[in-house]
């Protein structure tokens, strides 16, 4: 899920199709990756970090002073921005009330590194169009929903390491023989369903003139449109289709990746200890099976765990 | 409805005209003719007394019953949105609950959604004017509930698209039916005032019947200077009761007039305040709801609930509603800022318990307080206007028939106070 300016949507296609040529060569570790980050006026930037490797580069944990994790425990709670309606990754348990999910339970995490035992985080529900000005306030201390880690999303914000590799897919009716969106395309009068505002609905208009795309408010608001028969198909991340599969057995998630979707856990580009302090947890956590636990619990459906993404460090804070 | 009373207006100088050309041609040239066409005036005119009350009687007593019908169409109206409302309220604090709702409030939104459904039935008959819209409400309802039904199918399986199921709902609420009941209401309302309007203006109808009596006195005066009599009784009295009969109507009328307009800056007035405020309310009570459902995001919606409280405390205030209402709106407005104050001190956990508890003193027991008296005062000062206006109608039309027998006795005493002169000449 990853989520454009509307001002910077053509440069960023425009930038995208510029950096798909001169990397086509290039062995990528993600041959695929989305490289919707440039903006126009950041295009200088783009020597600085290239997407196809340079966007999962993060802060290496160092054991230095951490005043922001010191302030948090002050405080006495972790402030959080999450997704309550993403199946799987992070949505509220209508049973329970609680929110919970993949994410989650990385926030959990941290938490219970930070105070050491395991007390509620305070969440802030938020839409995909918040997580960067939620950040940029310091409304939360971390953001972590299906985010995307990108170049443009690096010059405001930081990032943890990766610690998901999505990917995009797409979703249709069980009995439907569609493998990708060119079959949908090939069917002819097809609709497809993807969340306002953000790169996946711009691909999907520019790249597949052949479908009618159709935008809804947030991904959930699509399987809505979907159970009602007023879409035919949904585009998304993985994770969040595979939590849409399990609240409908008439839908299936078909065909291959086209994307690839490095999940970060967002943090104030000025706290950079504290995304330390965080890649700190996550490489503990993949490294003792907490990962790959949480991994089976929740995202079972996408296969069994894989060994969890390599933390890429080396990124220095800008003075 | 008010154009009834042009018609009404229109006869008697129809009437009196054309007879009076009549009556010119030829004969008026010997005093027997002069006199006889004096005697078709004369009874005429004070026939046209008779009439003229009868009529101002009977549009005044349909303006009475038309401002009554639709006050209860307009009230009826507001019945239904506020049913509608306090059913989205009620379905989004359950669902806030988590889990299966507690049957209570089950209930209360089933009893919402048959009262909604029951009214726009029984709207949709009382006025054809209003099926139109009353039938495009009634299709969204039946989408609002279809949703609704979805959101606990969803809710029930523990599936987080009911949460997405509900919103819909509560849009399609707040696209497709509310706005139409709006609508209605202001329709409805633009007629009560064109009703309360034409009650009155009605008696001034009578005024016509002062132009009758001196048509009257005229003749008497000619008469007098003709015959050098100086009282021709059967004139004198057909007068005296025509006048008689215009002051009593005009009395009865302006009285109703003046009752009734008592009543649309009183009780209807308090009617139509309260009930946009407990409109007002029941939306805001959905809108903090959705604050904590949104959780930490739910800015927007706390925006909401400010503008429409303060709305709703605005109508209270007005001096004809009860006084103890805005003060019960105010408690339950304090209570909702514990629920905030909680909230944005991040204790969101706390928030929804105190917001979905039915203890006595939480904020639902005020809220229910504050609607239980509301509802009260709504059904009482909708009777009272009910009472006011039903209770005139029948002394106008009684009061147009006597000025109409009245009328007709002027006619024959004017007549035969003529025929005395008329045989004088033979």
């Amino acid at each position: 899920m990853t989520t454009t300016r509307p001002r910077t949507a053509l440069g960023a296609v425009i930038a995208s199709l510029a950096l798909l040529a001169g990397c086509a060569g290039a062995p990528a570790a993600a041959p695929e990756t989305r490289q919707e980050a440039a903006a126009p006026a950041a295009l200088p930037a783009a020597t600085v970090c290239d997407d196809s490797f340079e966007s999962t580069m993060s802060y290496a944990p160092d054991g230095g002073p951490t005043p922001n994790v010191d302030a948090i425990r002050a405080r006495g709670a972790l402030l959080v921005g999450v997704s309550a309606d993403t199946l799987l990754m992070g949505s509220r348990n209508p049973l329970s009330g609680q929110i919970e999910g993949f994410d989650i339970d990385m926030l959990q995490a941290v938490s219970a590194a930070i105070f050491g035992d395991a007390r509620p985080l305070q969440f802030r529900v938020i839409t995909s169009a918040q997580r960067l000005e939620v950040l940029e306030n310091h409304e939360v201390d971390l953001v972590a929903r299906t985010f995307t880690m990108n170049c443009e999303r690096w010059e405001t914000i930081a990032f943890s390491a990766e610690y998901l590799t999505a990917g995009q897919k797409v979703l249709v009716t069980r009995d439907s023989d569609a493998q990708s969106i060119e079959d949908l395309e090939a069917l002819g009068e097809q609709r497809v369903c993807a969340p306002e505002g953000t790169t996946t609905l711009e691909r999907l208009q520019e790249t597949y003139p052949g479908v009618e795309a159709v935008p809804a408010p947030t991904h959930t608001g699509c399987l809505v449109l979907f159970q009602q028969g007023k879409v035919d198909a949904i585009t998304g991340d993985d994770t969040i289709l595979a939590g849409f599969v399990a609240q409908d057995p008439y839908a299936k998630v078909v065909g291959d990746a086209f994307s690839a979707e490095p999940y970060g856990i967002g943090v104030a580009a000025d706290q950079v200890d504290l995304a330390r302090f965080v890649n700190g947890v996550l490489d503990a956590a993949k490294a003792d099976g907490t990962w790959a636990a949480s991994y089976d619990r929740w995202l079972e459906a996408l296969g069994p765990a894989p060994v969890p993404p390599v933390s890429v460090y080396g990124r220095v804070p800008s003075p | 409805m008010t154009q009834t009373i042009a018609p009404y207006a229109a006869p008697p100088t129809t009437a009196t005209a054309p007879v009076h050309r009549t009556g010119l041609r030829g004969a008026l040239s010997r005093t027997p003719g002069r006199l006889r066409v004096a005697g078709v005036v004369s009874v005429l005119a004070a026939a046209a007394v008779g009439v003229i009350g009868l009529n101002a009687g009977l549009a005044q007593s349909q303006a009475l019953s038309d401002a009554d019908a639709d006050t209860r169409q307009l009230v009826g109206i507001q019945d239904v949105r506020n049913d509608l409302v306090v059913a989205d309220a009620t379905a989004t604090n359950a669902f806030l609950v988590g889990g299966l709702e507690p049957p209570e409030q089950r209930a209360r939104y089933d009893e919402a959604v048959a009262a909604a459904a029951n009214g726009l039935a029984q709207l949709a008959g009382s006025n054809a004017a209003d099926a139109e819209l009353l039938g495009q409400a009634t299709a969204g309802l039946t989408t609002y509930t279809g949703l609704v039904e979805q959101a606990r199918a969803n809710n029930r399986q523990g599936f987080p698209v009911g949460a997405a199921y509900l919103d819909q709902a509560s849009s399609v609420l707040r696209t497709d039916v509310l706005p139409q009941l709006d609508e209605l209401v202001q329709a409805n309302s633009d007629r009560v005032d064109a009703s309360f309007d034409s009650v009155a203006s009605v008696p001034w109808l009578l005024a016509l019947g002062i132009l009758a009596l001196a048509v009257l006195v005229v003749i008497q005066v000619w008469l007098a200077k003709r015959t050098h009599r100086r009282l021709n009784a059967g004139l004198f009295w057909s007068t005296v009761l025509a006048l008689v009969a215009t002051v009593a109507g005009a009395f009865v009328l302006g009285s109703a007039a003046a009752e009734a307009g008592d009543a649309r800056s009183g009780p209807y007035d308090a009617t139509v305040s309260v009930s946009q405020a407990y409109s007002l309310a029941n939306d805001a009570k959905s809108q903090e709801s959705f604050t904590l459902i949104k959780r930490g995001s739910g800015a927007v919606y706390e925006e909401q609930f400010v503008l429409k409280t303060d709305e709703a405390r605005e109508l209270l205030q007005r001096p004809t509603v009860d006084t103890a209402l805005v003060g019960l709106l105010d408690d339950w407005v304090a209570s909702h800022q514990e629920i905030r104050a909680l909230d944005d001190g991040g204790r969101w956990d706390e928030a929804v318990a105190l917001a979905i508890s039915e203890e006595p003193g939480a904020p639902n027991d005020l809220f229910q307080t504050f609607s239980t008296a509301a509802s009260s005062s709504l059904e009482a000062s909708a009777e009272q206007t009910h009472d006011a206006l039903a209770g005139s109608g029948g002394s106008s039309v009684l009061v147009g028939w006597l000025m109409l027998v009245a009328g007709v006795l002027a006619a024959v005493l004017s007549w035969r106070g003529i025929s005395k002169r008329v045989e004088e000449y033979r």
